[in-house]
């Protein structure tokens, strides 16, 4: 695709709005309405999904040129979808969360990078992972564990730890008790250790498509070498990198699971049995690679046509993804079949969730923006008057954990696995 | 003409460097509005690019930066959450500042005795109804559904939509008012002028509400809109909505105070004749014919693959061939959504058979399917929150509102053929969307108190598709020429097309218009309020001196 093929949605953009909204249907008040922390942040029109459209089509027609505010504008966004799913309501034919990014790697071709993302991409070119740190110690976090090495002994499952459990020393506990569940439940697992990648979604999802495509060039070969049959991780940018990125981009479909999936399909069929008693009341945030944007890959290969006269609909028809069909259920599933854990919601959950405000590069680029958004979520979360912040990402639990430490929130920030960890009689503490 | 930069450092001294822009791509995301490519030279899709955009916080804010607008005769153009042609700028040779309202975004007051809430211009109607749900009121949501500013619908256009027939128009449902004139002066109207707060929309002396909205309102044309008050109903539902379901068709569970169906009728006697009896016997919250947005050709099939999470449009194509669908289409081909509040379920119980009566009197019936559990939810869901209208754009991202004259519902009716016979003529060109004739969508009710209706036809057209464009202007202009040989008064085709029009052409029109009194009457309120003459014609006047030409 090129941004040019998105001429035509761009034109059929309304100006409607519903982009900067949760779907109004869910708004239960006021405070937690928005949807868009893009807009929230960069206030103006051309912070939406509706704005970006008008913005690709003004640079494409000469009207305006790239400025360092028009920069910041297509930048300043986690690319969290939420955009997508609300337009989606009442459209068949907009792909917002497409033309944004192939927005964005218009840009990055033409030179108009983040300057601050440049020496994390440049960290990714040379280390092969988005922490910039060295390449050679990557597996550390796995060091003192007997799992094996996929280089050297064949497995079932390539457990793929991900840039940031790798190398964020918080984080690398959940990492290690992801690896115990899964020998726990008897499962064929192994890992690449220093061989493994970065996935490369978030730099595709920052415009840099290339560098994408070297790193899942790496890790498909290395599990090809291997042998391996299934891919789990607990990092849901790299889930989402597999299981949506890869295929349109390399041809390559792999089977890839998240750990929770995997955890609750363990429980489901009895090979995982929670036994210690978890007494904490806790809310769950979908995270946006896991949640609204983790649904099913569905190849299409094709071209609009007009029905009716002048409806637009494709032949064949296009998937349609319009975050009904996310990892929504079974991340519930797994906190509720957890003894003594009491799930309650905030307002915008499911497909309408409020983003971390990790995601799109903000994180690398934008820290001040990525800390406002997960503020607010923070905000919503005690709301519900929950002790912990539970979620299944990474980024988002970084995003989180830096947040309540800036805004002295008492909300502990977990992972699902960590509390499955915990009523397994697993869990490795931080 | 030149502004100069200094004029653009005044203002952003006031409001802070971050809220204030001129760089052409953000602008241009203010100047590209729906409906622009039908009125702007070569089908551009953008209206006059505004000098810059300006977001205040406070009323005081926009006071300093009208007051610059003054000192070096910029435009004024107020936006809130904007959803037309005419919130951009008129004019490309009139230097305009828009004044994106979206960061004056409190709820200041839910007065649950009093049942009225004072809001800022950035807050949008789905707010305000989950908050006042919570305390068993609800608020009146215009047709263009909630996604819009109440204060925008309510002091600058027209207000009205499918909970109008219980809940009020919002020219009745305005109270208190705050207005920044053109002129930089503060207005406070109503009984706020008064110093009495925000409970009454009229206050001492000729009513300022209606100077500032009347029955259209100014859209934008006279000055900022801050704040207002506005009337609150009783909702005798949850307290919150709690949809169930994947998008795009959210339900919401029926409670037990309320019934939801879809009314047919034979034809369009009876169907006049079922919303008489309907308001003369005191029942129905939401009457509303919604869903023949879609065409009455079409509409069974999309609405009903719309049910489907994972339908395409290529299901509805093979939902059209359906038998059991087209037997829906038939039955539902001339009908409307109706839903009933009760107070108690004896209450309930009651409306719904007086109902009943009434359909057995005037032949209309319930349409089986519509009525069934998940469609009822769905309307439910739709009418209650009226969330999803951006349907109106579900075909391909370009619908024009033809027709929509107000009036009673015997007018309506004799007017419905010939917009029909109309839309039918003009489908044949293959560059609309083949609907059918029939894509009358419209409100009970637009008015408080019953009897007044406007049926607004529904034309999609591709807004990629310039052959398209053209076949959507030439059916405004064909409606027109309807109008005018059927002695009808003109309708929303020719308000959109006006914005393309130069002042002379504007004025000819208004120069025929019965009552020329009126603007007499608004020329002096433009000088009093706007004496630099920075609102746009919005506002309409005739200028002093001007003769029409007579041609």
């Amino acid at each position: 695709m090129a941004l040019e093929d998105f001429r035509a949605d761009a034109l059929r953009c309304t100006r409607c709005t519903y982009c900067r909204w949760i779907p109004f249907d869910h708004v239960k008040s006021a405070r937690f309405a928005r949807g868009c922390p893009s807009i929230e942040y960069g206030k103006f029109h051309a912070y939406t999904a509706g704005g970006r459209y008008v913005t690709a089509l003004s640079l494409m027609d000469g009207r305006s040129q790239v400025t360092d505010k028009v920069r910041d504008s297509v930048f300043q966004c986690n690319m969290c979808g939420l955009c997508d799913v609300s337009c989606k309501i009442c459209r068949y034919d907009m792909e917002p969360l497409s033309a944004m990014r192939e927005l964005r790697f218009t840009l990055v071709q033409q030179g108009h990078e983040v300057p601050q993302a440049k020496p994390v991409i440049e960290g990714l070119r040379k280390q092969h992972n988005m922490l910039r740190k060295p390449a050679a110690e990557r597996g550390q976090w796995a060091a003192d564990l007997r799992v094996k090495n996929l280089a050297t002994e064949p497995a079932k499952y390539a457990f793929h730890a991900g840039c940031r459990y790798s190398f964020d020393g918080d984080l690398g506990h959940v990492a290690r008790t992801s690896i115990r569940i899964l020998q726990k439940a008897g499962l064929d697992v192994g890992i690449l250790g220093a061989r493994e990648s970065c996935c490369g979604g978030r730099a595709f999802n920052m415009g840099y498509r290339d560098e994408m495509e070297a790193r899942a060039s790496q890790n498909l070969r290395a599990w090809r070498t291997a042998g391996i049959e299934t891919v789990v991780t607990p990092c849901s940018d790299c889930y989402h990198a597999f299981k949506r990125i890869y295929p349109p981009e390399t041809g390559v479909e792999l089977k890839v699971v998240h750990m929770v999936e995997l955890i609750a399909e363990l429980v489901k069929n009895g090979r995982l049995r929670f036994s210690r008693s978890v007494p904490m009341r806790v809310t769950y945030h979908d995270p946006c690679k896991l949640g609204r944007q983790g649904e099913a890959y569905v190849p299409w290969n094709g071209k609009e046509k007009k029905i009716f006269g002048q409806a637009v609909a494709y032949d064949p028809p296009r998937p349609r993804y319009s975050g009904a069909f996310g990892v929504y259920e079974l991340p519930r599933d797994v906190l509720r079949a957890i003894p003594g854990i009491e799930l309650v919601e905030m307002e915008r959950i499911r497909e309408y969730a409020w983003c971390c405000g990790a995601g799109g590069g903000v994180y690398e680029s934008y820290p001040e923006f990525a800390q406002m958004t997960a503020n607010d979520r923070l905000e919503e979360a005690e709301a519900t008057g929950a002790d912990a912040l539970v979620s299944a990402c990474p980024w988002c639990e970084r995003n989180f954990t830096d947040a309540t430490a800036g805004n002295g929130s008492k909300l502990q920030v977990l992972d699902i696995v960590t509390l499955a960890g915990r009523a397994l009689e697993l869990e490795e503490e931080n | 003409m030149e502004i100069p930069r200094e004029a653009y450092q005044a203002i952003e001294d006031i409001v802070g460097k971050d809220n204030l822009t001129d760089d052409p791509a953000l602008l241009d995301s203010y100047a590209f509005q729906w409906l622009a490519e039908l009125v702007r030279p070569n089908r551009s899709h953008y209206m006059p690019r505004p000098w810059a955009v300006v977001m205040p916080i406070t009323t005081e804010e926009v006071q300093a930066v009208t007051k610059v607008c003054n000192k070096y005769k910029i435009g004024i153009k107020p936006i809130s959450t904007g959803w037309y042609h005419w919130a951009a700028p008129l004019k490309d040779d009139v230097p305009t500042l828009q004044f994106d309202m979206r960061r004056m975004n409190r709820i200041i007051e839910i007065d649950e005795k009093n049942r009225y809430a004072v809001v800022e211009a950035g807050v949008i109607v789905a707010q305000l109804q989950a908050e006042v749900m919570r305390r068993g009121l609800n608020v009146n949501i215009i047709g263009a559904g909630c996604s819009t500013s109440i204060v925008a619908s309510a002091c600058a256009y027209f207000g009205s939509g499918p909970s109008t027939y219980y809940m009020g128009h919002n020219s009745d449902n305005l109270l208190g008012q705050e207005w920044v004139a053109p002129s930089g002066e503060i207005v406070r109207a109503g009984s706020l002028s008064s110093d009495c707060g925000w409970f009454c929309g009229e206050g001492p002396g000729p009513s300022v509400r209606g100077v500032l909205r009347g029955h259209m309102g100014s859209r934008g044309g006279l000055g900022v809109f801050t704040k207002c008050a506005i009337k609150l109903a009783p909702w005798e539902g949850p307290p919150l909505l709690e949809p169930q379901g994947p998008p795009p068709a959210y339900r919401l569970p029926i409670h037990e105070n309320f019934r939801v169906y879809t009314i047919g009728t034979p034809n369009w006697d009876a169907w006049a004749d079922t919303y008489y009896e309907i308001y003369d016997n005191g029942i129905g919250y939401i009457f509303h014919r919604q869903f023949n947005l879609a065409g009455a050709d079409l509409a069974a099939a999309l609405w009903l693959t719309y049910l489907d999470p994972k339908g395409t449009m290529n299901d509805v194509e093979k939902a059209t061939q359906d038998p059991a669908v087209q037997a829906i289409t038939e039955r539902a081909r001339i009908s409307f959504q109706l839903i009933l509040q009760g107070r108690s379920r004896a209450d309930i119980e009651l409306q719904d058979k007086i109902l009943d009566a009434i359909l057995q009197k005037t032949g209309a019936f319930k349409v089986e399917r519509f009525c069934e559990q998940d469609f009822a939810e769905f309307t439910n869901m739709y009418l209650q929150r009226l969330g999803h209208k951006h349907c109106n754009f579900i075909w391909v991202g370009g619908y024009m509102g033809s027709w929509m004259q107000g009036g009673t519902p015997d007018f309506a009716k004799q007017y419905a053929p010939i917009a029909i016979a109309g839309f039918y003529r003009d489908q044949k060109s293959h560059k609309l969307v083949e609907c059918g004739g029939d894509a009358l969508m419209g409100a009970g009710s637009t008015l408080t108190g019953g009897g007044y209706f406007g049926l607004e036809q529904f034309v999609s057209y591709d807004p990629a598709d310039n052959d398209s464009i053209d076949a959507c202007v030439k059916h405004m202009e064909d409606a027109i020429a309807d109008c005018k040989q059927h002695n009808l008064p003109l309708g929303k085709e020719h308000h959109y097309l006006s914005i393309g029009w130069t002042d002379e052409e504007i004025w000819e029109g208004l120069a025929k218009m019965p009552q020329q009194f009126v603007l007499r009457f608004q020329s002096k309120i433009k000088e009093a309020f706007d004496p630099n003459s920075l609102g746009d014609r919005n506002y309409p006047t005739i200028p002093e001196g001007w003769a029409p030409s007579h041609r």
